[in-house]
């Protein structure tokens, strides 16, 4: 009995590695470069109407300043194309964000050297997203229930931490991290491009990231073909914890604060980057290509729209209802396609 | 085990990627072209462009600042941009909205900061770009401001200090000396609200029997105030009015009106009218439309060369049942 059992998942280990594998891999591959070529259009389209309608828009120093802005939604947004790509939702990001940006700070503040400060508060998001992941895949909670409720949880850690205060001014040195150039590049942006280069290899190249794709698009099917679904699921939600501690990181090197109230509504913005990007909501399809050209649209639009000094108001409803049509659009093929 | 492939890994749909593509663009195409139809042309005239960024504008104490900004600019000759982010404490989102204004050439920028210490690095951008920097209402962080080395060229604002201690006086007067307070702050850390609960509790520290028995922060918003003070109902003031109206509606709910006194702080247009009807006991009143102006009046003065107050303290007074 246990060899046979032993037998069949080995055959399905070597099935899922062998032909039918780098098929189907080969194809999520393509479809991947398809959708970052629609919604890249989107993102063109975009640019070039911003370029026809302000002369303020189309220029280097802009481009720059778009892109740093756009860096940490971006890198919040990585870690829920993990977890979106696996089935899931992550809602608990931007208090991740807040409690371990303070844990930085009041690190930083009681004198430990920065690359302690920021182990430990990494160690923070990292651990509480791992957390989630233990109550979403052994406790079997909803991912919205319990990142729902690790919302609050962090939420209110971050505010017990400070007293509610911000913990603010730090070194020169420090604030470089986010405010210092390299070659001419403002560093939030070189470290965006370097995240993304890691998460999509690992997504797209590795066994832990064919899992993820596997758990996203029939979990039940995974976990009888023999891979350790509640493991995987875990460390996807570590992963996601680990990026907003990345993303607190260079926020409070921008702001040289960190405030126990920061992230409030940053788990919609990576939602909708990642979803504008193409990732499906259902799990299993994305990419992260898409997901950064999601989050450029976002920023792209907040920018051109600040350019134009169009009202507060109308930017929020122009912003939100290209989220519903990008998804709309999204629903309405899959309908097509069966 | 090729149905399961087949099931994890879904056809491909490249071509139904490429129209979704093209269809979002079209969305974006299309709502912008409303938006560009919408703006008038403030661009083209030549004027200076005076940016405006406000710490919400969903507050009618930030609506009528950006009244009396637009008057002021008017009669002054200037272009105005008014912006502000979705949420009063997005102080990341002010910082961008700042950043994107000065990439459009902007000639001079009045900011009431969502962060005494956080939009320092916008400041000191501003800076940057020559441009000067008038701040109204809330008061940037000293030394942060020193240690960055951003400059501005004015400050304009209520005495927030005062006010709290007016708050203060009213309350130990109006109980006879005798009262229990519940205090809901603002957001911690924030110079307004910190300023205003320093002069209330310097008001009432000589007044034994005026004892503040709980205070907690609501974040300046109506919703929380009610939450709050549902939680923590006893007598009361907040730091602004959108707080003590909250409160106000949580004292009805229990069915306490007029056995606890709430004093607000702003006297917006809501907050008056409690006072009428009695279910707010006074309000300190500031006059952000004046703040607005003159903000505007002095940022036209700087960019033109001349002489600027640093410091315009904005008047302040109690507004109580007449």
């Amino acid at each position: 009995m246990l060899t046979a059992a032993s037998q069949a998942r080995r055959q399905a280990e070597g099935q899922a590695r062998g032909q039918t594998g780098i098929q189907a891999r080969a194809g999520l591959r393509f479809r991947g470069a398809g959708r970052r070529f629609g919604t890249l259009a989107g993102l063109v389209g975009l640019c070039l109407l911003l370029w026809i309608l302000t002369p303020h828009f189309l220029t280097v120093a802009n481009a720059l300043n778009v892109m740093e802005q756009t860096s940490i939604n971006a890198i919040v947004a990585v870690g829920m194309t993990y977890v979106i790509v696996s089935g899931g939702i992550d809602l608990s990001v931007g208090s991740l964000l807040a409690l371990s940006g303070v844990v930085l700070a009041e690190a930083l503040k009681s004198g430990w050297p920065a690359p302690f400060a920021v182990a430990a508060s990494f160690g923070v998001g990292a651990a509480a997203g791992l957390a989630n992941g233990l109550g979403i895949a052994l406790g079997r909670l909803p991912p919205f229930i319990m990142t729902l409720g690790m919302m609050s949880v962090a939420r209110g850690a971050a505010l017990l931490v400070t007293d509610g205060r911000p913990v603010s001014g730090f070194s020169s040195g420090f604030r470089s991290l986010a405010t210092g150039h390299v070659l001419g590049v403002p560093s939030p942006i070189v470290f965006t491009l370097a995240i993304y280069a890691a998460a999509a290899l690992v997504l797209s190249r590795t066994r832990f990231g064919r899992y993820v794709y596997g758990i996203g698009g029939n979990e039940e099917a995974t976990r009888l073909s023999g891979v350790e679904v509640r493991f995987h699921k875990t460390i996807v939600y570590g992963v996601s914890g680990l990026t907003s501690a990345i993303a607190a990181l260079l926020l409070t090197a921008r702001l040289n604060s960190a405030q126990p109230i920061a992230g409030i509504n940053y788990e919609l913005d990576a939602i909708a980057a990642t979803v504008i990007g193409g990732t499906s909501l259902t799990g299993g399809e994305g990419s992260l290509g898409g997901t950064i050209v999601g989050a450029l649209i976002m920023g792209v639009l907040r920018n051109g729209l600040n350019l134009l000094g169009v009202s507060s108001f109308l930017q929020q409803l122009v912003i939100g209802a290209v989220i519903i049509a990008a998804v709309l659009v999204d629903l309405m093929l899959k309908e097509k396609r069966g | 085990m090729s149905i399961l492939v087949a099931q994890v890994f879904r056809p491909d749909v490249r071509h139904g990627a490429a129209l979704k593509g093209c269809a979002t663009a079209l969305a974006i195409v299309a709502s912008l072209s409303f938006v560009a139809c919408n703006r008038g042309g403030t661009t083209t005239s030549g004027r200076p462009r005076v940016a405006f960024v406000l710490k919400t504008l969903n507050s009618p104490f930030f609506n009528d600042m950006q009244r009396g900004a637009e008057d002021a600019a008017k009669k002054l000759g200037v272009d105005l941009v008014v912006q502000a982010a979705d949420r009063e404490i997005d102080v990341e989102r002010q910082m961008q909205i700042i950043e994107n204004l000065l990439q459009t050439g902007i000639n001079a920028l009045c900011l009431t900061p969502s962060g005494s210490r956080e939009v320092v690095p916008a400041v000191v951008k501003a800076n940057r770009a020559n441009i000067p920097v008038v701040i109204v209402d809330t008061r940037l962080d000293p030394a942060a401001s020193s240690e960055a080395g951003a400059k501005i060229a004015s400050f304009t604002g209520s005495d927030n200090y005062e006010g709290g201690r007016i708050a203060g006086r009213f309350i130990t007067s109006a109980s006879g000396g005798r009262a229990k307070v519940a205090v809901l702050e603002g957001i911690p850390g924030h110079e307004t609200g910190d300023s205003r609960l320093r002069g209330f509790r310097d008001a009432v520290k000589d007044t034994p029997d005026v004892q503040i028995v709980a205070s907690q922060t609501a974040n300046w918003e109506r919703d929380q105030g009610f939450n709050v003070f549902q939680n923590m109902l006893q007598a009361h003031p907040a730091c602004n009015d959108m707080m003590a109206l909250g409160a106000i509606e949580a004292i009805r709910a229990a069915g306490k009106s007029g056995k606890i006194r709430v004093v607000g702080f702003d006297a917006v247009d809501d907050a008056r009218k409690a006072i009428e009807d009695g279910t707010m006991a006074a309000s300190v009143a500031q006059f952000p439309d004046e703040m607005g102006r003159v903000a505007v009046e002095n940022a036209v003065h700087a960019l033109r060369g001349e002489a600027v107050p640093p410091d315009v303290r904005v008047r302040i007074e109690l507004v109580t049942k007449k």
